[in-house]
């Protein structure tokens, strides 16, 4: 069953279109990310959901119902905010209790279920304390647990981990997964941190444009996206893109890039783009290789720009005629390269091409 | 250019002691990061060496010379923020030569001066553009441009790159990188980024609750860190911990572990009764056959991490291990999978979380 439904969703404000014609499901018991750039129309999409704000068109199902006319009140859902959004006049313990009290829940259960949160997410020693006492990755679990402290199916999160620091979000990853497990919820949680995404998704939506560009498994995606939005940001760090152009070259079709040309076999299903056409060709970082057996690889040479230490891996950024370009290497394979200039290597396959208007895949290069 | 000491120095704030009786040389011609998380007196620390604080005790040297006292304006210091220090409506040229002009220089020397930070930052592009007409990055390195042309004895840098956009934080620490290498000055480097301090830091000095944990090359403290606070620190994730009991082996000392197939040896331990193995996840082996010292785990879970590599949760016995696996392998990994933890690759920490001499044989 689908425990969110989103049909023909439009809002604006305005003349502004912020979402248009938007359509989501969400399959109950899931941790489904929404995905997409700063700004992009996630949190408009949170306030429609939690029913803050109401659509100019579509339908808003929970459950199976119509929910689209309901107040915030009667969805019945958990909510975590984007900025914490304590009272700061209320102590730990009476933020995360609030949204008990508001249903007027009984004192004793809610003792209950805050100590039973507070103790999950380890905050029982902060209950006493007010927000300004409290760390910001402190504040954020008590968000959390106000967030959760209902009890539901159901619970939608806008970018809680925003601004967190990194050892804070790694030990937040660990946390969330085994609550929506622990809770066997349904997680809406939006954002636009791709690796927040891998690392929490069981499926993705990606949000472009206004609308959903793609949906599906978070591995599937990742390993055939059929959008140049999911291909390029869903990874870390982004995915190589350049320019192409199309032509053929004795009955095989080709596409000419600033760094080398590749054989390409075109989608089926598209319309075979004329010759000449333009078209964007994306590479992910981790199938440009260094140095490598030229064998059956296009190679040409880069310039290394700057070597950024991860610890276990390096980011290795390199341009080559001007044209940026990214990959990443394990620790113990970036010692041998010392020198400014290297050799890159990609397989042909692993050039992806996408349709410039439609940002659609339309073909990939051929072995 | 001095190298820049401090002796016993001590800084304190009612009910709380920011900076606990550190001792500490910033080599000269070296970028030298101090690096921890919030409130671990970092900033403190570079301030009193700014002399923007003055210290509750110790002292603090360039070279031989007591400098505890001296006004901060009166100390060649020269400081870059977080948020760029640059006069919004004049043009960058102007903005590097303004400092310039309270030199006692001659104009071609002055002329010279901004014509190498405009080089080595790469401003060309901007020099006539007014600052408002610049992103984040390039201002910043405007405010770079300003400090550096002066010619400071020592300089400071407290968190340059944090509020930088994405896409211009790799050309800033480019440029910084750039710099330092032609620059050959004693500069130190506050930041909270484990990055940007393994990406620019000849030494790091690792920082918790006011003391210095660790001193070291960068690698080297990622490799072999002193601390149980560095192993966990650096690294995403950190690294993996796992407490055990020693016990009686073969008449000398030992420990079991389900990370193990055998019990294992230890030597050199010196009365502790508990250790703490410490392994980085990229260090643990994974693989489809079995081996002497691998043993059989079950996936948890696993997903994809920077570069494709892939994070995967093992259980093990009772406990769960942590490792990163690359594109290929990662891909592949099922239910079931051989673990082993390479002993060479093991770090042994005491239950004060200090790293032991001790070391683990079969």
């Amino acid at each position: 069953m689908n425990a969110i439904e989103l049909q023909g969703i439009a809002k604006k404000y305005g003349r502004t279109r912020i979402l248009k014609d938007l359509n989501l499901s969400v399959e109950a018991g899931t941790f489904t990310v929404v995905f997409g750039l700063p700004a992009c129309g996630k949190s408009v999409l949170v306030r429609l959901l939690t029913g803050l704000e109401k659509p100019n068109a579509g339908r808003i199902l929970l459950r199976g119902n119509e929910a689209t006319g309901l107040d915030s009140g009667g969805r019945n859902i958990g909510y975590v905010p984007q900025s914490f959004a304590l009272y700061p006049h209320f102590s730990a313990h009476d933020n995360i209790s609030y949204p008990l009290d508001l249903i007027k829940f009984p004192k004793s259960q809610i003792e209950q279920a805050v100590k039973q949160i507070a103790e999950q997410l380890k905050i029982d020693h902060l209950l006493n304390k007010h927000p300004d006492q409290l760390s910001g990755g402190e504040k954020q679990r008590v968000a959390l647990a106000r967030g959760v402290v209902k009890q539901t199916d159901i619970y939608i999160l806008d970018d809680p981990l925003v601004g967190l620091d990194f050892k804070l979000r790694e030990q937040m990853f660990d946390d969330l997964k085994q609550m929506q497990q622990s809770l066997a919820a349904t997680f809406l949680f939006t954002t636009s941190d791709p690796l927040e995404a891998l690392a929490l998704a069981d499926s993705v939506a990606v949000l472009d444009g206004g609308r959903i560009v793609e949906t599906g498994d978070l591995e599937a995606l990742y390993r055939r996206p059929a959008h140049i939005t999911t291909m390029a940001l869903l990874g870390f760090p982004p995915s190589n893109q350049f320019g192409g152009q199309l032509f053929s070259r004795a009955d095989q079709q080709w596409c000419r890039t600033g760094l080398f040309e590749l054989p390409v076999n075109m989608a089926p299903s598209t319309d075979l783009p004329a010759e000449g056409s333009h078209v964007r060709v994306v590479v992910r970082p981790e199938d440009i290789r260094l140095n490598p057996d030229p064998d059956g690889l296009l190679t040409c040479q880069a310039q290394v720009v700057l070597l950024e230490d991860l610890g276990g891996e390096v980011i290795v950024y390199l341009e080559v005629n001007e044209e940026p370009l990214v990959t990443v290497v394990s620790h113990s394979d970036a010692d041998f390269f010392s020198s400014d200039h290297v050799t890159v290597g990609v397989r042909a396959s692993s050039a992806v091409l996408f349709n410039i208007e439609t940002g659609l895949r339309i073909g990939q290069g051929a072995e | 250019m001095p190298e820049v000491r401090l002796v016993d120095l001590q800084k304190e704030y009612p009910g709380v002691i920011a900076v606990k009786n550190v001792s500490i040389t910033f080599s000269t011609a070296a970028v030298t990061c101090l690096l921890g998380p919030s409130g671990c007196g970092k900033t403190t620390m570079m301030r009193i060496i700014a002399g923007l604080e003055s210290p509750t005790a110790g002292d603090v040297f360039f070279d031989d010379h007591r400098i505890t006292d001296l006004p901060a304006r009166k100390r060649k210091i020269g400081m870059v923020f977080q948020y760029p220090v640059v006069y919004r409506s004049i043009s960058v040229y102007r903005n590097i030569e303004l400092p310039l002009l309270e030199e006692k220089l001659s104009t071609s020397e002055r002329k010279q001066r901004i014509r190498q930070v405009i080089d080595i930052l790469g401003l060309e592009d901007s020099v006539e553009k007014e600052i408002s007409q610049l992103d984040s990055g390039t201002r910043q390195k405007v405010a770079i441009a300003r400090t550096v042309a002066r010619q400071p004895a020592v300089i400071l840098f407290d968190e340059p790159i944090t509020n930088v956009d994405a896409e211009a934080k790799v050309q800033l620490k480019r440029a910084l990188k750039e710099l330092t290498r032609q620059l050959q000055q004693t500069i130190i480097y506050v930041t909270h980024d484990q990055t940007e301090a393994m990406t620019l830091a000849d030494q790091i000095a690792l920082m918790k609750e006011g003391e210095i944990v660790q001193l070291d090359a960068p690698r080297k403290l990622y490799n072999r860190p002193d601390d149980v606070f560095g192993g966990w620190f650096l690294g995403n994730p950190g690294m993996n911990f796992f407490e055990h009991q020693v016990v009686a082996l073969d008449g000398g000392l030992g420990l079991k572990s389900p990370l193990f197939p055998e019990p294992l040896k230890i030597s050199g331990l010196n009365g502790q009764d508990r250790l703490t193995i410490g392994i980085r996840p990229e260090h643990v082996r994974l693989g489809h056959k079995s081996s002497n010292m691998a043993v059989k785990g079950r996936v948890q879970r696993k997903f994809i991490v920077v570069g494709g590599f892939y994070l995967v949760s093992i259980a093990m016995g009772d406990k769960i291990i942590k490792v990163k696996v690359d594109p290929a392998l990662g891909g592949r990994i099922e239910d079931e999978i051989w673990v082993e933890c390479p002993l060479d690759w093991i770090t042994l920490f005491g239950p004060d979380g200090r790293r032991l001499k001790a070391t683990l044989s079969v």
